[in-house]
C-alpha cells in the first residue's frame, strides 16, 4: 500500500517536471502577444507570436531549402574540425616537441574572433560550401583540441603503471587505457561544439551567400521582415538543439560506465 | 648465487630529485625469499615501502643494488608475467564489466599461451562466481579489490605484490579479506610481498615481517612470525599474537 502511494507521488513528480517548463514558455509567450498587442508594436520592429507561426507554416520550403546547406555546412565542419582536434591532441600526448611547438600556435589562432578570421577563409576558399566549412571547422577544433588532450592525460597513474607491469605497448596503453578515458572529456567538447560549428557556419553565409540560414537572416533584416527573422531563428535554433540532442544520444549509447555518477 | 629464491633484494637503493631536492626513499634494503613465502612491508608513510615494490615490479630502477625475481632481472620476470601486482584503489578499467577485467591480462603485452586456471574459476576463487558481467561502479570496494586480486592472478604469477590493497577499505571488510587472501595463499602456492601499516595486518598475514622506518626508507628489523598455519582471525586474541604486535610496536618506534 505504501508502496503504491509513493509510486503515485513518484509519478506525479515526474509528471509536474514534465508539465511546468511546458507552462513557463507558454506563459512567456502570452507575455510576448499581450506586450506587442497592448503597446502596439509595429511589425518590423518585432513581430507577434502568430504572425511568425503563419510565416513558419507558409514559408516552411523555403525555409527548410535554407536550412539544408546550413546544416550540410554545420554538420561537415564539425566532422572534419573535430576528427583534426582528436587527431592532432592524439599526437601532441605521444610527441612532447610537437605540442611545445605548435600548440602556442593553436592558441594564437583560436584566440583571433571567428568575424575576423571568416573573411580571410572566404579570400582563401571562394564563395561555396567550402569556406562555410573551414569556418565551422576551425570554430569546433580548439575546444576539442584541449579537452580531448587533458582526457588522454587523465588516466590514474597506477593505471598506467598496470599497464606497465602487464608490458603493454604504446599503443595497447592508448586504445585500452588512453582513449576509453578520453571519451567523456571528448564528448563534453562535442556537445559544445554542435552550437558553435552552426555559428560557424551561419557566421560564414553573412559574409558572402546567397541561401543558407545566415544569408536569410541578412536579407530580412535589410527588409525590416520581422516575422521571416524571428521564424529563420527558429529554424536555426531548432536544427542546433536537434544536433546536440543527436550527440548526447550517441554519447548515452557509447558511455554507459558512467551512469552512476552522472557525468 | 641467488638459485631457488623467490626474491633477492641486495642494498636497494633509491634516489630521486623532488622540488631541487634529492630524496632518499629507499636505503641499503635487504630482503631475501624463499618460493611460497608471505611478507608483509611494514612501516609509516614514507618509509619507502611502496617503493620498494615498485622497484620489484620493474616500475621503478633502482639507483643502487640488484634485485632478482627467481633468478632475473625484474624486467625479465615482468615479461613472462611471473609478477602480478595489486593496487591501492583496484584500478578498474569501469568500461569493463568484471569478466573483461579479469582478462585485460590476455590482451594486452603480447600473445601468450593458455592460462592455467581459467577467469571464470578465478573469479569464483575470489568469492565473485555471478557477477562477471557487472560493471565496477556496481561493486562495494571489498568486491572490487576482489576483482583486482583475480586478475593479477591471471596467468598464475609466481610473485604477488600487493600495495596497501584493503587500506581504503572498512575493518569488517579487511578481517573477511585478510582471511580470504591466506586461503588463496594456501591454494595457489605464490609468493607474496604485502604493504601495509596496519600492525595487525602485518602479524596476521604474513610468515615475516619487514619493518622499515622513515627519512630514509631504511630495514629496522625482519620479524619472523611462529603464529600456527592455516590461521583464522582467532588467532588474534592468542597471547602470542598480542606478544607479537607489541613486539613489532616496539620495533616500529626504533625501541
Amino acid at each position: 500500500m505504501e508502496d503504491a502511494a509513493w509510486r503515485a507521488a513518484q509519478r506525479r513528480r515526474v509528471w509536474r517536471g514534465r508539465l511546468l517548463p511546458v507552462a513557463g514558455a507558454g506563459a512567456l509567450l502570452f507575455l510576448w502577444w499581450a506586450v506587442v498587442a497592448y503597446f502596439h508594436v509595429r511589425p518590423f520592429i518585432a513581430p507577434a507570436p502568430e504572425v511568425v507561426a503563419i510565416t513558419l507554416y507558409q514559408k516552411f520550403g523555403m525555409l527548410m531549402d535554407n536550412l539544408a546547406p546550413t546544416a550540410i555546412e554545420s554538420i561537415g565542419g564539425f566532422v572534419i574540425g573535430n576528427l583534426l582536434g582528436i587527431g592532432i591532441a592524439t599526437v601532441f600526448v605521444h610527441c612532447r616537441t610537437a605540442e611545445q611547438a605548435f600548440f602556442p600556435v593553436a592558441v594564437f589562432i583560436n584566440s583571433i574572433p571567428i568575424v575576423a578570421k571568416a573573411p580571410i577563409l572566404v579570400l582563401m576558399l571562394g564563395n561555396g560550401l567550402a569556406p562555410k566549412i573551414a569556418i565551422s571547422a576551425v570554430i569546433c577544433f580548439f575546444p576539442t583540441l584541449v579537452n580531448m588532450a587533458r582526457g588522454l592525460e587523465a588516466v590514474s597513474p597506477q593505471a598506467v603503471e598496470l599497464m606497465h607491469v602487464l608490458s603493454a605497448s604504446r599503443w595497447e596503453v592508448f586504445w585500452k587505457l588512453r582513449l576509453p578515458t578520453s571519451l567523456p572529456f571528448l564528448f563534453s567538447a562535442l556537445k559544445v561544439a554542435t552550437s558553435t560549428a552552426v555559428v560557424g557556419a551561419i557566421v560564414g553565409e553573412w559574409i558572402g551567400s546567397q541561401e543558407g540560414i545566415g544569408a536569410l537572416i541578412i536579407q530580412a533584416t535589410y527588409n525590416f521582415d520581422s516575422a521571416l527573422l524571428y521564424a529563420v531563428v527558429l529554424c536555426g535554433s531548432a536544427f542546433s538543439v536537434a544536433f546536440f540532442m543527436a550527440v548526447r544520444l550517441l554519447e548515452r549509447l557509447v558511455i554507459r560506465w558512467e551512469a552512476a555518477s552522472g557525468h | 648465487m641467488t638459485g631457488g629464491l623467490a626474491l633477492d633484494c641486495r642494498d636497494v637503493t633509491v634516489r630521486f630529485m623532488s622540488e631541487r631536492r634529492a630524496v632518499t626513499a629507499l636505503e641499503g634494503v635487504s630482503l631475501a625469499l624463499e618460493p611460497g613465502d608471505f611478507v608483509t612491508l611494514l612501516g609509516p608513510s614514507g618509509c619507502g615501502k611502496s617503493t620498494l615494490l615498485r622497484v620489484i615490479a620493474d616500475i621503478i630502477a633502482p639507483t643502487a643494488g640488484a634485485v632478482r625475481v627467481f633468478g632475473e632481472a625484474p624486467s625479465v620476470a615482468r615479461q613472462r608475467r611471473e609478477i602480478g601486482f595489486v593496487f591501492q584503489d583496484a584500478s578498474l578499467l569501469p568500461w569493463r564489466n568484471v569478466l573483461d577485467n579479469v582478462r585485460l591480462p590476455l590482451e594486452v603485452g603480447g600473445r601468450r599461451g593458455a592460462v592455467p586456471v581459467s577467469p571464470e574459476a578465478l573469479l569464483e576463487m575470489v568469492g565473485l562466481a555471478g557477477w562477471e558481467k557487472n560493471y565496477p561502479h556496481e561493486l562495494s570496494g571489498g568486491m572490487r579489490q576482489r576483482v583486482a586480486i583475480a586478475r593479477a592472478l591471471l596467468g598464475g604469477p609466481r610473485i604477488l605484490l600487493m600495495d596497501e590493497p584493503f587500506g581504503a577499505l572498512d575493518e569488517i571488510t579487511r578481517d573477511r579479506l585478510n582471511e580470504e587472501l591466506l586461503r588463496i595463499w594456501r591454494e595457489t602456492g605464490t609468493t607474496i610481498v604485502f604493504v601495509t601499516h596496519s600492525i595487525y595486518e602485518a602479524a596476521f598475514l604474513a610468515r615475516k615481517v619487514l619493518v622499515l622506518a622513515p627519512r630514509p626508507g631504511r630495514v629496522r628489523e625482519l620479524v619472523t612470525v611462529d603464529l600456527p598455519e592455516p590461521r583464522g582471525l582467532a588467532v588474534r586474541e592468542t597471547p602470542e599474537f598480542v606478544r607479537l604486535a607489541a613486539h613489532l610496536r616496539r620495533v616500529l618506534e626504533g625501541l
